[in-house]
């Protein structure tokens, strides 16, 4: 079992889908994090005309197939389409836009509902205590950031575990743009089942090392933060 | 015993029908009716039999040939044929795990090496179609020298796009590299897509690249797509880029669940005169030729 | 402090004052019932609110001299001590130690500079937004029923100090409390509030 698992972790192939499904993760969670905050700190903060459409498109957006967002950069992004000089079709780059797309929908609304609830109170404790409006944001982020954590962990998690977009506006090019999702559904192609049965593996391991990592930064916050 | 209910069944089904619709026309003519519609009605719509579960890799189902031969099988001989489309390395190992009847991939090696592993109980030939490298028209210019064609693709380093699956059209590719002697890991615009044949072609129009393909499906293909391909045909017609296809029934003494008499049915259905000749019709009047050539009798 | 012809509405509720001194150096009480819109009138006061209608003329505290103590104060999810020294964090003051440690100190709170403040008792808790509001010598302090919660020994904790700061350098309390009993003892111009408005008995 254990040989097993340490050829499987030291095959290239296997070693580049686990390398590309980080970039591409990394990346796209880094990009919708900072988008979905801001959106969702905007969309709480400021009132105008077709907000509540906003967040109704936001919700739909947040349960849009992602073979769909897929589709929709695929076509951007093909050479014929509107991005086409580019030439991010097929690259891990346009894998990262797709994620994303699919990811800060998600991120936003998450991050939406949390402030909505909390907000308030936080805004008019910082208003009694005289902090100005940039202290209040900052104020407002540091007081969710554990909602903040989770909000990442869960776009993270989505972007290594989707396989529509990633196979679509990727391509699955062997060595460059195949992830571990994508590498299971081939194998499950060839009828290769015992490799897919480890990457999946790996990929429950990397969820539960992540959440494990999520939980560590926490205390160790709690316990830098109690002077 | 069960048959002849059925038939009895059928019998006086026509006959009410027929009085039913006869009372409007000429009452005369509606014992000659009855006669006939007993006799095309059981030859039309034999007893239903259930479901015949088959494997089979994407070219036949991605250019139409399933859709086209399913109501006529079950029309012919009351099996419900089912099929899930996959590579041939995927459909091989369906049949491996007892998952299906029977199974109709192209991998002639593969195929017998199945049969002499006892999981098939043997291998018919059913009929042929042939490979194309399709890209773009320059620099490669239109040939049927398909070492040309692959040498010149490694020397000049041009993109090429591989399916990489392990299907049949994979193992076709990779066997010619190997003939060849030439190693394509040493072209870096060489890409391997991991998907299905269609997925493939799409992705060798994006890349203005060159790809080996099954005439059947980039005939479909290229007929079908929104925006037209940017891709010719640069080799074709060499004997050596003809691609078989193989039906074997999953072999009943290891699976002793399997339908075995369906897969047989198929099998002789698949292979008769009369289907051989529908299947080398197939595609003519779509795409101005014939998409497989049938071949059912032969040792191919 | 005068207040003239403010207007404030929320839902269906409508504050009304047509006329109001608040004299600087002195601690007021509001007293009235349930619902009668004494903390919509504070909230208005510390800027939580703004204003439909009316003026508030602050006599030259700046809006970051006023603070205001919650029925429920809000507690940052951080430790006791960040939470008192947020106000000077916020004005980018340096905290002194030992300042922080005998306030602390005084109020039994010292144990517990370094827990996590969410995890005070509420006593605890009120004791801790009563510091961190007065930490920084604000000009305006308005307590918002903070009094009613307290058990006795901290309400003479309470009072103690307001008269403690008094004596050195009078600063405007403004408290709105059900217990009349305490309201009395402590304050030298008592309003009362009904329906909105401040009535004259």
């Amino acid at each position: 079992m254990l040989e097993w698992l340490k050829s499987v972790v030291s095959d290239p192939d296997i070693l580049s889908a686990v390398r590309v499904t980080f970039t591409m993760a990394v990346c796209s969670t880094g990009i919708a994090s900072v988008l979905g905050i801001t959106f969702g700190l905007m969309l709480e903060r400021f009132r105008f005309p077709g907000k509540k459409i906003v967040i109704r498109l936001n919700r739909t957006l947040m349960g849009s197939p992602p073979v769909v967002v897929g589709l929709i950069v695929y076509l951007l992004l093909m050479r014929r389409g509107p991005l086409g000089p580019l030439s991010l079709l097929f690259t891990i780059q346009g894998m990262v836009i797709a994620q994303t797309m699919i990811i800060t929908p998600i991120i936003c609304g998450m991050i939406y509902s949390y402030l909505r609830r909390s907000a308030p109170s936080i805004r008019e404790f910082a208003v009694t205590m005289g902090a100005t409006r940039w202290q209040t944001t900052r104020l407002i982020i540091r007081e969710l950031r554990k909602e903040i954590y989770f909000c990442m962990v869960t776009g993270f998690g989505r972007s290594i575990s989707e396989v529509g977009a990633v196979m679509l506006v990727g391509g699955n090019i062997r060595g460059r743009t195949r992830t571990m999702t994508t590498t299971i559904s081939l194998l499950k192609s060839q009828g290769i089942f015992t490799e897919g049965v480890a990457l999946g593996i790996l990929l429950l391991l990397m969820a539960f090392v992540l959440q494990w990592i999520c939980d560590m930064l926490q205390r160790e916050e709690m316990e830098h933060e109690n002077y | 015993m069960k048959k002849l209910t059925a038939a009895f069944l059928v019998t006086v089904m026509c006959i009410g029908l027929t009085a039913c619709g006869g009372q409007s026309e000429e009452p005369a003519e509606s014992e000659e009716t009855d006669a006939a519609a007993e006799e095309q009605t059981e030859e039309a719509a034999p007893e239903d039999k259930g479901t015949l579960m088959m494997a089979t890799t994407t070219s036949t189902e991605d250019t139409g040939l399933l859709d086209y031969l399913q109501p006529l099988f079950k029309e012919d001989t009351g099996w419900d044929l089912e099929w899930t489309a996959v590579g041939t390395g995927e459909a091989l190992a369906m049949g491996e795990s007892g998952d299906v009847d029977v199974v109709l991939v192209h991998a002639k090696s593969s195929e017998e090496e199945f049969v002499a592993e006892g999981y098939g109980v043997e291998r018919f030939p059913v009929m042929y179609n042939d490979f194309i490298v399709v890209g773009p028209s320059s620099p490669i210019e239109k040939t049927d020298d398909i070492n040309a064609v692959f040498t010149q693709i490694i020397n000049d380093q041009l993109p090429f796009v591989s399916r990489g699956d392990d299907s049949g059209t994979d193992k076709k590719e990779k066997g010619i590299w190997e003939e060849l002697g030439l190693d394509p890991a040493t072209d870096p615009n060489y890409v391997e897509s991991g998907q299905g044949m269609g997925a493939t072609i799409t992705m060798a129009d994006e890349q203005q690249a060159y790809c080996l393909t099954d005439r059947g499906t980039w005939l479909k293909q290229s007929q079908d797509a929104t925006l037209d391909y940017q891709l010719d045909i640069v080799c074709e017609g060499n004997d050596s880029l003809l691609n078989q296809y193989g039906v074997i029934a999953v072999n009943p003494e290891k699976y002793p669940e399997v339908n075995n008499e369906g897969a047989n049915d198929f099998i002789e259905w698949i292979c008769s005169d009369e289907v051989q000749k529908l299947i080398g019709e197939y595609g003519v009047e779509e795409y101005g030729q014939a998409l497989f050539t049938p071949n059912a009798g032969t040792d191919a | 402090m005068k207040i003239t012809d403010l207007e404030k509405k929320i839902g269906t509720f409508r504050l009304q004052i047509d006329h109001l001194v608040i004299e600087s150096g002195r601690i007021h009480g509001i007293i009235g019932p349930n619902g009668c819109g004494k903390t919509v009138l504070l909230k208005t006061l510390a800027g939580i609110y703004t204003p439909d209608r009316g003026t508030i003329d602050y006599e030259g505290i700046s809006p970051r001299e006023i603070t205001m103590l919650s029925q429920r104060p809000y507690l940052m999810d951080t430790s006791v001590y960040k939470n008192l020294v947020y106000p000077l964090q916020v004005r980018h003051m340096r905290p002194e130690e030992e300042k922080v440690d005998a306030l602390l100190e005084k109020a039994g709170l010292l144990a517990q500079k370094k827990q996590y403040a969410r995890s005070l008792s509420s006593g605890e808790r009120q004791k801790l937004s009563f510091l961190r509001a007065v930490i920084f010598h604000p000009k305006l302090v308005m307590i918002d029923e903070t009094f009613s919660n307290l058990d006795p020994e901290s309400e003479a904790l309470f009072m103690e100090m307001i008269r403690k700061i008094q004596e050195e350098d009078p600063i405007t309390w403004i408290i709105v409390s059900h217990q009349l009993e305490a309201v009395r003892q402590l304050c030298e111009v008592i309003h009362h509030m009904e329906k909105g408005s401040v009535v004259e008995l």
